[in-house]
């Protein structure tokens, strides 16, 4: 969906949002398949046409908000935070204000998985671990079928395939947090999901609930070359836990942005604050028509796929 | 065995109103000793089994992100499962005056404790970490499927073995037993129920997710528990000076092959909504697939041929009495549905959520050496209660009860007619 597309007039985005509640109902039969929603657009329309963002801003590249609302109100609403033990996880900085979300860009990734290497690096995942935060699916064009979707390509760049990376999404229901018998892992009040590695009972029931295989076992004792380790990221404590992406806590509460976001070569990653009606995530989302994996399971994934 | 001449026998300990006798373990024959011996040797290969995964980790098992569940959780739904016949039997008795299971009562309500505690081994033994199971108790999460089943387990082992007590000893009288199968009932149903959710509440995992989990679970564990016990009163027969009346097989091998009909009714339901053009779900399609042509085959088709040819045997009134046919059904029935739990344990990680395809799960030699260490543990326990305890139910079990002879009704009634087609 090019940038162009963005622009529409207050009926056609009606008839969009129509077309869309029909289409969401067709696509819950059909299963894993996301839906083409106009997430910005809806709270607008159901209020008072006056609140509909200004057509003109969108084109412009600078979008200015006509209402004092942020249009991504709903989902911040619903993102809270769950099973939070009220402070901050050992290894983290206190959460800000922000309500972190990602967006990536499907027409722009390449396959390449820089943002999967960046990713083992920075968090100090084990290279004798056998497993990755981030998946990246070559998909078959057509269609989101993860079903014939290959995590396991040798090289990306395929011209008749698209790549889709899969990650923690840090849901605003998450379902590993809810399935956690000890309360081992919850969502802070930033959005993110994190896990404790003291208190994992390693029951791996997290790893059965999360619609999206983002959770990882530690089956053997992680090991990383002395020189690489990253002293901010615990290592030692993950051996025999679950653990999963934490949205690069330790980087992203301190102003930086994600590992993967930096590391991608095309710019395919946007991390960023939805609170901030200005910020790239909130902006992206709000003017192209973006979706979410498995949308119809309700889990409310906080990354965004735009294409 | 709590009468008077028991306790001036040499070796009968007094404890807590019951009478162990462990007098008769010296007198126990060479025979059970080897078997002892048999047992012994199981749980030793099956701690150092245990001693490895202590040391060495995770990586010893053969369970991955992909099947981060293995043996040990087919193990537990399938324990549980068989857990259920005895409850079965004991409220029966209690709730529905079917007098006929009465001789079974302890050994049924023995049985469903050990097996239960095996379930819960089976959990501990897969942890790292025990001792972080306090957490469990500390912080447990409601909204967590596993706090229900984990709490449900050790609660029903607790009366389970309280209600052992209660039968032995004969304390309370039949009120009490009453009582204690109006606890015991609903534990049972909330332990099986728990359990199923612990699968059914997945939205991740399209097979499991199916509210029809949770009667497949009841009658499963129902058909095998049951099938379980037939089995093991036939061995307990044979074995011991324990006899129990043909008209007891009957009534089990009736109720059995209801239980059967209703569990494969349910089943072939579910998969025929997996499969109808107007129900079928890509994803849910594509994992069904492999149980009938792809890596499970060979676990789940059986589930089905075992299941109907169990149920075949037991249908036919004119052979339903005969030991040799109950015996067989039950035997089947209870291997088809431990292969219905390792299929559906497979069920949910054949493909993982991302839809990638993960494949038949083979549990490694150190699961396997685990598993087979906690089950002759429990077998243990049983063949060691079966000399010490007082088992077998005498003919006043103290509750009062006047013990009705079916078999002396059955043969007015039913012999007369039945015999001459058996003959012919
Ligand atoms: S993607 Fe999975 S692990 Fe991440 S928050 Fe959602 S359910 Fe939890
Ligand atoms: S594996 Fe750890 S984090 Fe995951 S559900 Fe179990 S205790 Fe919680």
């Amino acid at each position: 969906m090019s940038h162009e597309n963005g622009r529409v007039s207050a009926s056609e985005e009606t008839a969009e949002f129509k077309a869309t509640i029909s289409r969401r109902q067709f696509l819950q039969r059909v299963g894993i398949v996301a839906g083409l929603v106009v997430v910005g657009a809806i709270p607008a329309v159901l209020t008072s046409p006056e609140t509909l963002p200004s057509a003109d801003g969108a084109e412009s590249g600078a979008p200015t908000l006509a209402s004092k609302i942020n249009p991504l109100q709903h989902i911040i609403d619903q993102d809270q935070p769950v099973n939070y033990p009220g402070k901050p996880v050992w290894y983290a900085d206190p959460a800000g204000n922000q309500k972190w979300a990602m967006v990536i860009d499907v027409k722009a990734c390449v396959g390449c998985r820089k943002c999967v290497y960046a990713c083992v690096k920075e968090n100090n995942i084990g290279r004798n671990s056998g497993f990755t935060y981030i998946k990246v699916l070559e998909m078959e064009p057509g269609s989101v079928d993860l079903e014939t979707s290959n995590a396991n390509y040798t090289e990306g760049g395929s011209p008749d395939k698209w790549y889709l990376p899969v990650q923690c999404m840090h849901c605003a229901k998450p379902t590993c947090v809810y399935g956690c018998p000890v309360k081992a892992t919850w969502k802070e009040p930033d959005g993110i999901v994190l896990i404790d590695y003291n208190k994992c009972i390693a029951c791996r029931n997290c790893i059965v609930t999360c619609p999206y295989a983002a959770r990882h076992f530690n089956w053997v004792d992680p090991e990383v070359p002395k020189a690489e380790i990253n002293p901010k990221v615990p290592l030692q404590q993950k051996s025999g836990v679950v653990e999963k992406c934490t949205f690069c806590v330790q980087r992203t509460r301190n102003g930086m942005t994600t590992a993967c976001t930096e590391a991608c070569p095309v710019g395919a990653r946007k991390f960023g604050d939805l609170n901030d009606p200005n910020s790239d995530v909130s902006v992206l989302i709000r003017t192209r028509r973006a979706f979410r994996l498995k949308e119809d399971l309700g889990s409310g994934p906080m990354i965004w796929y735009v294409g | 065995m709590t009468d008077a001449t028991a306790k001036s026998r040499p070796g009968v300990v007094r404890f807590i109103g019951v009478d162990f006798d462990f007098g008769a373990l010296k007198a126990a024959s060479p025979r059970y000793w080897t078997w002892v011996g048999v047992l012994g040797a199981f749980m030793a290969v099956g701690a150092v089994a245990w001693l490895v995964y202590m040391t060495h980790g995770g990586a010893v098992m053969a369970m991955r992100d992909g099947t981060p569940w293995g043996l040990w959780f087919t193990n537990y739904m399938y324990y549980v499962g068989l857990a259920a016949g005895g409850l079965v039997v004991y409220a029966s008795v209690h709730l529905f005056g079917a007098e006929q299971f009465r001789p079974l009562s302890r050994l049924a309500v023995l049985l469903a404790g050990v097996l239960v505690m095996l379930a819960l081994l089976g959990i501990v033994t897969d942890m790292e970490r025990p001792w972080r199971a306090v957490w469990m108790l500390l912080t447990p999460n409601p909204t967590s499927p596993f706090v229900y089943t984990g709490s449900a387990a050790n609660i029903y082992m607790i009366i389970c073995f309280v209600d052992l007590w209660v039968l032995i000893t004969g304390k309370g009288g039949h009120k009490l037993a009453l009582t204690m199968t109006l606890i015991a009932l609903p534990a049972a149903i909330y332990l099986h129920t728990t359990t199923a959710f612990v699968l059914s509440m997945n939205k991740s995992r399209e097979l499991w997710h199916s509210a029809m989990m949770v009667p497949i679970f009841l009658t499963s564990a129902t058909a095998s528990g049951v099938s379980l016990l037939l089995i093991v009163a036939y061995i307990v027969q044979s074995l011991t000076k324990m006899k129990f009346k043909p008209s007891m097989f009957r009534s089990l091998s009736t109720l059995l092959a209801t239980v059967m009909i209703i569990d494969l009714f349910m089943l072939v339901v579910e998969i025929l909504s997996i499969f109808w053009p107007t129900s079928a779900e890509p994803g849910h399609t594509i994992r069904m697939m492999e149980f009938f042509t792809g890596t499970y085959t060979w676990f789940f088709v059986p589930v089905l041929v075992l299941g109907g040819t169990a149920f075949a045997l037991l249908s036919r009134r004119k052979t339903r009495h005969l030991p040799a046919v109950q015996i067989t059904a039950a035997s089947l029935y209870v291997f088809a549905v431990f292969l219905k739990r390792y299929s559906l344990e497979g069920m949910g990680f054949v493909r993982d959520p991302l839809g990638q395809y993960i494949g038949l799960y083979v549990p490694s030699a150190v699961e396997i050496f685990l598993a087979l260490g906690i089950l002759a543990f429990g077998m243990l326990l049983v063949t060691l209660a079966l000399k010490v305890l007082p088992i077998e139910v005498p003919e006043d079990d103290g509750h009062g009860e006047p013990v009705i002879d079916y078999d002396a009704e059955f043969n007015a009634a039913a012999r007369a007619e039945l015999e001459p087609e058996v003959a012919s």
